[in-house]
């Protein structure tokens, strides 16, 4: 079997089995002996200051086990972000583990471990709590006011962060433009609806030792939190690898208040204690920041981009968590990289407000961005009568061009222009795109966004991680077992890393199997996220693979009577170049290296050679050594009902460079999937919070309305144009954010040339558009 | 206060004890280990704890222990025969529907329910969608699990191989 009947091939998920027999090794199925249940009191108010906590009767409930309140946790400060060390500077430590001063209703004042999760929540009752109710402020433009309450002492007007980015003379390109248009596009807060809920179970021995199992993306990065949190030494913490995780889409990037709750509960208990967030719990700890995007465009008659500036303010809520980084996300990959233009400015703000905290979510910052960007282009191109086609290619970055991010290296592989071109002829737009709008109350219209750039990861980009590591064992029956700490939250890095290995190796797909691992037996991996693993984590799983195929063929040569060189894999089998019938399988140079030294044949004592003995092994720990953006245009298809409101998309043509594809069936579930989320962004999902108390009143799927199989359009279409990215294991590059960024802009542009209007404010529900129709008053 | 309860889960017999306002959810996950059923969401949004009751498609996070006794109860866990997949099982995996996993179990049973009530129509792509519309699902877009569904369908010998 050659490489090339590995790479490109459907090969199916090995966890698939699994899953559909009943799938035992979620985080939420781990059960421990002894194993206690924690559950966490919440703050009813979004801003007060607790005066005092009586917890003695539900101390003395049966079952109760212990009690922690915030006087008994560490007073250090953290930031509970994975994939930045706790000291980075350019992360925001507001955070204590429970504080006495609560910031948004649901933060937690106290917790229980009991016997059973009802003697929990029966002991949550029995404690009270008296609070001094404090003023709230919930919305991000009235928090920078004068007189605002104050939610943190390092925050003056509740300003967590307010970088800005300039190049160019922005006051001389708007000068020069012909046409300047200013326009305020506005974001809502979403959630990413993993369908595991967030869970952990933590144990803890007599020295202080942790033991951790959670439905976390990032291994390394919950060991390093959960010790920064508690404060103890990284090497105190344990984390053992999931198998699996039910879905994370950003929303397991950092590390939950019950982790470090449930350490300091099994600390005081000596027992392991295990606590699983109820969906209210986990539609109120992460979210999609909401945005508020001012966009002001300058463009010469014929499109060319002359002076762009933006102003972003992110509501962050009562802690920066994400807020600081993804605001930077935003400003720079979703507004000044992604096309070309010489006057630039972007000014952001994250703002804290007494609303939940947010998190990650795929495309970070990216899809509240490419919304305003995305349609202001069309705006654009609607009255100047230019094909929006065209404009972008004008516009944008092109093949072997610097990388608009770090240009000391080039955009080696881009194919922007193919996806246009591509994507365009598989939806029809030059005939379906302006049709006459027709009079019938439905009404049809084609769009278009693209995300121009992305990424591959995070190399380049300020305290965040980015290396990879991997530790590949063969075994003396052929097979090998490849260790990593790369968590896969769905979205298939297991069966793509094994593929990338296997290939690799020169053994067939199905022979690399991915084990266990934890932050004691293999090498530091950076989270699931940035659209990564492929790229990153898979070159660090092929140079372990090289490194043990290098050393099979060092066993094998005496055996082939030749020297290493000469050899190569393939199909299971060691192979002399050019003479493929001169041959051995695997499996006996494997049982070669692990055989005894001397060995007993019918004639006395054989010896072999020292130097072919001991396991086949390889291991990596690397950094990529580079950055390459992969490219996405989206092409949608949408039928407007001007009576109800209603929008229906009918068809999705996705058109994406990402390198050499190593696993199509993945590649287009990714598609899919990212399409549902984009879709529920445009059109349905939103966080509502009661403006009198902060409560949130959409937590749970029978309000939070995120689109079932019936609203999805019947098909989508993945188009990938591969390239064969120099850097990338065996010329991939990166999937999966773009998928889920492009979608909202593309609708909303639908919807504009089905209608003719034009929606600014996500979600775009049917009444905005019946108020956009002059339909419905205001 | 907590009765003893008969239930008749998979083919097996189980006596437990319940409280008055254990779900058939909690029962089958923590009083009996049946991990295959997964809580989404316990308020009757998700579908992930679907199961069958009687053949039909329930959310057991939606219904009490004790109002179960004396049906035939069918979770995941009873579908496959030692190791040969249910074909709803075989084709959730060829058809690529399973991502991350955790709808995956209650997408199965509703499918099989939804099989069960048909006949051998073969669902077109509008019916295999209104049969998983009460089960969320946040990786595939569906369109994976619809072919799924489909292929199911298509491929399954109407006489013997239907279970529960």
């Amino acid at each position: 079997m050659s490489e090339t009947s590995i790479i490109g091939t459907s090969v199916l998920r090995p966890d698939a089995y699994d899953k559909v027999t009943g799938g035992r090794g979620f985080p939420v199925n781990v059960r421990l002996p002894g194993m206690l249940h924690g559950k966490l009191l919440r703050s009813p108010y979004p801003h007060a200051r607790i005066l005092r906590i009586d917890t003695s009767k539900a101390e003395c409930l049966t079952g109760v086990r212990a009690v922690l309140v915030p006087s008994e946790v560490p007073k250090k400060k953290f930031h509970p972000v994975f994939f930045s060390p706790g000291m980075a500077a350019s992360m925001i430590p507001d955070m204590l583990i429970l504080s006495d001063t609560v910031r948004f209703a649901g933060e937690p004042v106290a917790a229980v471990a009991a016997t059973s999760p009802e003697i929990a929540e029966e002991a949550l009752d029995l404690i009270h709590v008296d609070y001094e109710q404090l003023p709230f402020v919930l919305d991000p433009e009235e928090t920078m006011k004068q007189g605002a309450p104050q939610i943190h002492q390092h925050a003056p007007n509740n300003i967590a962060m307010n970088p800005s980015f300039a190049f160019g003379d922005l006051e001389k390109g708007f000068e020069e433009a012909d046409y300047v248009f200013e326009n305020t596009y506005q974001t809502q807060r979403v959630h990413t609806c993993y369908m595991e809920p967030r869970v952990c179970v933590v144990d803890s021995d007599t020295f202080g030792n942790l033991t951790v199992w959670s439905s976390t993306q990032h291994l390394f990065g919950l060991r390093e939190k959960l010790a920064s949190a508690l404060d103890i030494q990284v090497s105190k913490v344990r984390v053992v690898r999931p198998p699996y995780i039910g879905g994370g889409f950003g929303g397991k990037l950092d590390i939950g208040f019950i982790e470090p709750i449930s350490a300091l509960l099994s600390m005081k208990t000596r027992r392991p204690v295990r606590i699983e967030q109820t969906r209210y719990e986990d539609f109120i700890t992460t979210a999609r920041n909401p945005f508020k995007v001012v966009l002001k465009t300058g463009v010469k008659k014929d499109g060319t981009f002359v002076a762009r500036s933006a102003k972003s303010i992110l509501d962050t809520g009562a802690h920066a968590t994400h807020g600081a980084v993804v605001l930077m996300v935003h400003g720079m990959y979703g507004f000044l990289l992604p096309y070309r233009c010489p006057n630039s400015k972007w000014e952001g703000f994250t703002v804290y407000t007494n609303n939940m905290i947010g998190g990650g979510f795929r495309g970070y910052g990216v899809p509240q961005a490419a919304f305003a960007v995305e349609s202001q282009i069309d705006e654009i191109c609607e009255k100047l009568q230019l094909d929006p086609i065209e404009f972008r290619l004008k516009n944008s970055h092109s093949e072997g061009q610097p990388h608009p991010f770090d240009p000391s290296s080039k955009l080696d592989t881009y194919r922007f222009a193919d996806c246009l071109k591509q994507g365009a002829e598989a939806i029809g737009w030059s005939n379906g795109r302006s049709r006459a709008r027709g009079t019938g109350t439905k009404r049809r219209g084609i769009g278009l966004a693209c995300q121009p750039l992305w990424v591959s990861g995070c190399v380049g980009f300020p305290d965040i991680y980015e290396h990879s590591g991997a530790v590949i064992k063969l075994n003396a029956d052929g097979t090998a077992d490849l260790s990593m700490a790369t968590i896969d939250m769905g979205s298939g890095q297991i069966t793509t890393l094994s593929q990338i290995a296997a290939a690799e190796l020169g053994v067939p797909a199905g022979a690399v199997r991915m084990t266990y691992a934890d932050t004691e037996t293999v090498p530091f991996d950076a989270p699931s996220h940035a659209s990564r693993v492929t790229y990153s984590a898979g070159n660090a799983a092929k140079v372990a693979a090289g490194a043990a195929k290098k050393r099979l063929l060092e066993v094998a040569g005496p055996m082939l009577k030749t020297t290493p060189d000469n050899l190569e894999t393939g199909g299971g089998r060691v192979y002399v170049k050019g003479a493929p019938d001169r041959s051995l399988p695997i499996a006996d140079v494997v049982k070669q290296a692990e055989s005894p030294y001397v060995r007993m044949v019918p004639d006395g004592m054989q010896r072999t050679s020292l130097q072919e003995k001991g396991t086949v092994i390889g291991v990596a720990s690397l950094a990529p050594t580079a950055n390459p953006s992969p490219a996405t245009a989206e092409f949608v298809e949408v039928e407007v009902d001007t009576e109800t409101g209603e929008v229906k998309v009918l068809r999705v043509v996705y058109a994406h460079d990402i390198g050499r594809v190593i696993n199509p069936a993945g590649a287009e579930g990714q598609v899919e999937g990212g399409f549902q989320q984009g879709m529920g962004y445009a059109l349905m999902e939103n966080l509502v919070f009661d403006q009198e108390n902060g409560a949130c009143l959409t937590a749970d799927f029978l309000s939070y309305k995120m689109p079932t199989a019936l609203e999805m359009p019947p098909e989508i279409k993945s188009v990938f144009i591969e390239s064969n990215e120099p850097t990338g294991p065996f010329g991939a590059k990166s999937l999966s954010e773009p998928c889920a960024i492009v979608p909202a802009p593309a609708i909303a542009n639908a919807i504009y040339d089905a209608i003719g209007v034009r929606i600014r404010e996500l979600p775009i529900t049917p009444e905005k558009i019946l108020t956009a129709l002059g339909k419905l008053s205001e | 206060m907590k009765r003893i309860i008969n239930l008749d889960i998979n083919g097996q017999a189980h006596e437990v004890a319940v409280g008055p306002h254990y779900t058939l959810l909690q029962v089958l996950r923590d009083e009996l280990g049946l991990l295959g059923t997964k809580k989404g969401c316990d308020t009757g949004g998700c579908g992930c704890c679907t199961v069958l009751v009687d053949g039909k498609a329930m959310y057991s996070c939606m219904i009490f222990a004790m109002a179960t006794q004396d049906r035939k109860i069918t979770t995941v866990e009873g579908l496959a025969d030692n190791a040969v997949l249910d074909p709803v099982q075989q084709a959730f995996i060829e058809a690529g529907a399973v991502q991350c996993g955790y709808c995956t179990c209650g997408m199965i049973m509703t499918t099989k329910a939804y099989l069960s009530s048909v006949g051998s129509h073969v669902p077109d792509d509008l019916e295999a969608r209104r049969a998983i519309a009460g089960n969320l699902c946040r990786c595939t877009g569906y369109q994976k699990i619809v072919d799924a569904i489909r292929l199911a369908a298509s491929r399954r010998i109407v006489a013997g191989s239907e279970k529960g």
